[in-house]
């Protein structure tokens, strides 16, 4: 209840202290946002290896029909049993304020929190500990030449996204030269809260105790005709004075010819001696047709404070091709392929077959018959190591008028697991309406059902059905000229086959 | 009496052909029928040549004949207003005008603008605009005229204070305004063709006509010169871009074309063009007027997707990111990055990925269709929900979860460096260190292809110590 009135609590004083500042203009953006979910997993249960019985398809089960696995010599036998019903129900309250104007020219300052709860009452929801979370809040000072930034942060560059509190300058040193540096005191990959918050090591793992430093800096240069940009960033641990992690990237583009692009870019780890990720990509754009061919490497990175770089995890390298065409001004066609094949592990054993490769593929179209409606739909499949999948996808829309939405959604999936034995298949069928009364206000509500079929021949084959419903509410607050709510940089939903 | 009467057919024109000083041709008294009643045009409207008398017959002349029992009676009264035109005439002048260029009292009668050539003396109508051109040696139609010429017959609309908004909006267009380039560079020469501004553009507009398009307009001489009129505001203005917005490069070249003197960005932008895209203020964007009392809103800017981005920019969009980031900025704000781009990104409503991908997710996570560890911390995200799905390997290793592969334990290694974040989803470094480790277990050593243990132990050796303790081998075959 504490962190429930905490989270409330901030998210009424940032919106209070926006509309009382002095600025000569501010942009406040509130998202609040509510959904109600549940999942089942699994519980892991023994029983003595003699009371196991043999099960119709020839194997062996316990009495009450789940597989089991009985290790050679052992005294018990092991299965899973299907987990609790867990419910969920989050609710998340982000807030985007900029302010500026305050008597000094090209200064501003830029908030970006979250106050989130799980109203669920199995407290499930990943990410909602603690209640508020402060993901940005910094001055800046912009000038022709100059940007500096003081406070808490995100940097996102081709080595990642990764925050930290402390300073950041940029430098323009004009025909398109610019350099860039920071440090400050870094936060946890991928989240706002330190490396040594206990939220982030649920399963009790190594942990460094202090916050890391992070600094780096970045040339680059853009032209009419290219673009090239040059990164370097180390984590260092405080308490050991070691390294987190020291890589460095080089990311360009050329645009050689009118419609013709080619951007490629690579990450080195300098600490393990390999690349990272890297990939190239070179793309025709018309307002008719997009193709675009590439190549890529995708290895993970992990920071040094754990082991796991020591396992030597090996890239996988891939080419790809897509496809973007309107052959009708109302009609849109997509396509996408990619197959990869991982290095060689040297673990490879006669034993066991694993495969060392993959591919994925989706197509899609959609089709606008009027302004008002459009058809989506598409089918994705993808094979690879480890996992499975393939589908269909689909979507209604309609805009009955200019401030309503209305979508009707559904798709189908098929999950073979390769490493577990648990074929799935999932319906969903769902529903989502946006009402914008008000250039300001945005509402939004749906509801989805999920048919789950899980196809075991044993009691853990069972159906797993559920109803999933969500609301938002965002709320836009300013002034000043530009002051109307800019669209968003990507659509909400994801197209079918993508 | 009669005189009066044959002229009252010319003058109940007059009104009209005033009204508005174009068109007007239809006349509502048939003078051709009351031919043989007025030997004189005079007759009826003694004011034209008579200032002394009215211009209209009065309508007592008219019951003389219908009276209801010759004929029938007619309901006429003379107007009480003057008309409402914006013609630059009267009969007076005009006869006083043409006595001075001719030196003679007249040689013009009725006729000579209120019949076409050749028409028979009461066949008369509207003054015939084609008659006022030929007497002075305008060679051409009416609205073909050259524009220099409108000011001959026609006063500013400012001083043409009778005609009201309707009548304004009723204006034909001059042949020369369909010019080709007329929308554009074409009337800017016109107007600045004689100063201050030409009064051919007067004749029809006024300075907030200009204004609706010209967001620099009271830095403009042409246009301040004319009066204000809000009736110009009738004619509806139409803006259209010059010929290079229409070049697919241009989105992305006009800022580069925008850091040379801005004065022709300024003729219709305003400081809030450049805001309807641009996140920020841009520094070329200082030299454009801002929106404001005075201004009209001039071009109205619509955000739209650059050619550049293509169809599927969404998908692909993170390598050009990459490279130019600043590029990125100049339209999009942070918040926007991070409606996807957020750390920690448990959210609680559809977002970046589609309905139901949770279901599917470890066919996408398993080879990492893309960095999940970008926005989802493993710990706190994936981790987290594992251990409450009871997928965590706490208590036991080898108990048979990965059941689709029979002795999947001799086959992990493979499956372990290949898709190594999947594995930490689940499993903690303790579950592998109880194997892999050159102090307990089964001193599996982990180290595969491209370990280098020297820059490692070099970086981070207490990474090594996790292993090896304080005896850290100087080679990984040690």
């Amino acid at each position: 209840m504490t962190s429930n009135r905490a989270a409330v609590v901030t998210c009424l004083a940032l919106a209070g202290s926006a509309s009382v500042a002095g600025a000569q203009g501010y942009q406040l953006r509130i998202d609040t946002r509510a959904q109600t979910a549940a999942y089942r997993g699994v519980r892991q249960d023994s029983v003595l290896a003699n009371e196991v019985v043999t099960a119709p398809t020839g194997g062996l089960q316990t009495a009450d029909g789940f597989f089991v696995r009985c290790p050679p010599g052992s005294t018990f036998c092991f299965f899973f049993r299907p987990g609790a019903y867990r419910q969920g129900g989050p609710l998340v309250s982000s807030v985007d304020l900029t302010m500026w104007g305050m008597g000094v020219r090209g200064l501003s300052l830029r908030v970006n929190g979250r106050a989130g709860v799980d109203l669920g009452e199995s407290e499930v929801w990943p990410g909602t500990e603690p209640a508020v979370q402060l993901l940005e809040a910094y001055a800046e000072y912009a000038i022709r030449r100059v940007t500096t930034r003081g406070g808490r942060q995100l940097l996102a560059n081709r080595l990642g996204v990764v925050g930290f509190d402390g300073g950041r300058a940029i430098l323009r040193a004009g025909a398109g030269l610019e350099a860039e540096a920071y440090v400050g005191l870094g936060m946890a990959r991928a989240t706002a809260l330190p490396v040594s918050s206990a939220v982030l090591n649920p399963l009790d793992d190594f942990q460094p105790r202090e916050r890391q430093w992070v600094a780096g800096g970045a040339v680059g240069w853009s032209g009419r005709r290219g673009d090239v940009r040059i990164d370097y960033q180390r984590e260092v641990e405080r308490e050991s004075r070691q390294f987190a992690s020291e890589r460095a990237a080089i990311s360009g583009e050329v645009r050689p010819l009118e419609r013709w692009s080619l951007a490629a870019g690579v990450e080195y780890d300098l600490a393990n001696t390999w690349f990272g990720n890297a990939d190239a990509a070179l793309r025709y754009v018309s307002p008719r047709i997009t193709v675009a061919v590439g190549a890529r490497q995708y290895r993970p990175h992990f920071d040094l404070w754990t082991i796991w770089g020591a396992f030597s995890p090996v890239p996988y390298h891939a080419v790809n091709a897509s496809v973007w065409l309107r052959p009708l001004e109302r009609l849109e066609l997509r396509g996408r392929w990619e197959r990869y094949a991982f290095s060689p592990t040297e673990t490879e054993t006669p034993l066991v077959d694993v495969d060392n490769d993959g591919w994925r593929f989706g197509a899609g179209a959609s089709f606008s018959p009027t302004d008002s409606w459009t058809i989506d739909v598409g089918y994705r499949e993808e094979y690879g190591p480890g996992a499975s999948s393939h589908g269909f996808e689909g979507s209604v829309s309609v805009v009955p008028s200019p401030r309503i939405t209305l979508t009707a959604y559904g798709s189908t999936l098929d999950r073979p697991l390769e490493f577990r034995f648990e074929e799935t298949g999932v319906d969903v069928f769902g529903v989502d309406a946006e009402w914008r009364p008000t250039a300001r206000v945005r509402l939004a509500l749906g509801g989805a059902h999920y048919a789950e079929d899980r196809r075991r021949p044993d009691a853990s084959g069972f159906d797993w059905n559920q109803t999933r419903l969500n609301a938002r509410v965002t709320l836009l607050f300013g002034s000043g000229a530009d002051h109307a709510p800019l669209p968003r940089a990507l659509r909400t939903r994801p197209r079918a086959g993508s | 009496m009669i005189a009066a009467l044959r002229l009252l057919p010319v003058l109940l024109a007059i009104p009209f052909l005033f009204q508005q000083g174009h068109a007007q041709t239809r006349d509502r008294f048939d003078h051709w029928q009351h031919r043989d009643l007025f030997p004189k045009c005079t007759s009826c409207h003694a004011g034209v040549q008579d200032q002394a008398q009215t211009i209209w017959p009065q309508p007592a002349a008219c019951a003389d004949c219908h009276d209801g029992v010759i004929t029938e009676t007619v309901r006429w009264r003379p107007p009480s207003d003057p008309p409402a035109t914006n013609l630059r005439f009267t009969h007076r002048a005009h006869a006083e005008a043409v006595g001075r260029t001719t030196r003679a009292d007249s040689l013009l009668d009725c006729r000579s603008c209120h019949a076409e050539p050749g028409a028979d003396r009461m066949q008369v109508r509207l003054a015939v605009a084609q008659n006022c051109l030929d007497c002075h040696g305008i060679r051409a139609p009416h609205l073909e005229a050259p524009d220099s010429s409108c000011a001959t017959c026609h006063v500013p609309l400012a001083q043409a204070v009778r005609l009201t908004r309707a009548d304004v909006s009723e204006f034909p267009v001059p042949q020369s305004h369909n010019a080709r380039e007329f929308e554009l560079e074409g009337h800017g020469r016109l107007a600045k063709g004689t100063s201050p501004v030409s009064a051919a553009c007067a004749t029809c507009h006024a300075r907030d006509f200009c204004s609706e398009c010209h967001v620099n307009a009271p830095e403009v001489a042409a246009i301040q010169a004319l009066a204000p009129d809000p009736r110009s505001l009738a004619i509806e203005s139409k803006l259209k871009a010059p010929r290079s917005h229409a070049d697919p490069a241009f989105l992305r070249r006009h800022g580069s074309d925008v850091r040379q003197p801005a004065t022709a960005c300024a003729t219709c932008h305003t400081q809030e063009s450049c805001l309807a895209c641009h996140a920020g203020k841009p520094t070329v964007a200082l030299a454009l007027p801002a929106s404001g009392p005075g201004r009209g809103k001039g071009a109205v800017i619509h955000r739209e997707r650059p050619a550049s981005h293509g169809g599927d920019f969404a998908d692909l969009h993170g390598p050009a990111a990459d490279a130019r980031p600043a590029t990125c900025s100049g339209c999009h704000v942070r918040s926007q990055c991070l409606d996807c781009h957020r750390p920690n990104a448990a959210d609680a409503a559809p977002g970046y990925h589609p309905a139901g991908f949770l279901s599917r997710h470890p066919a996408a996570a398993y080879t990492r269709e893309t960095s999940c560890a970008d926005c989802h911390n493993n710990g706190q995200f994936c981790a987290d929900c594992h251990v409450s799905a009871g997928l965590s390997a706490r208590g036991r290793l080898n108990a048979g979860y990965h059941d689709a592969k029979g002795s999947f334990i001799l086959g992990h290694g493979q499956a372990a460096r290949q898709n190594l974040e999947s594995c930490v989803a689940c499993h903690s470094e303790r579950d592998c260190l109880s194997c892999h480790s050159a102090r307990a277990g089964q001193r599996f050593n982990p180290h595969g292809p491209g370990f280098d243990p020297a820059t490692l132990r070099r970086k981070n050796s207490q990474a090594c110590t996790a292993c090896h303790g304080a005896l850290i081998p100087s080679s990984p075959g040690q």
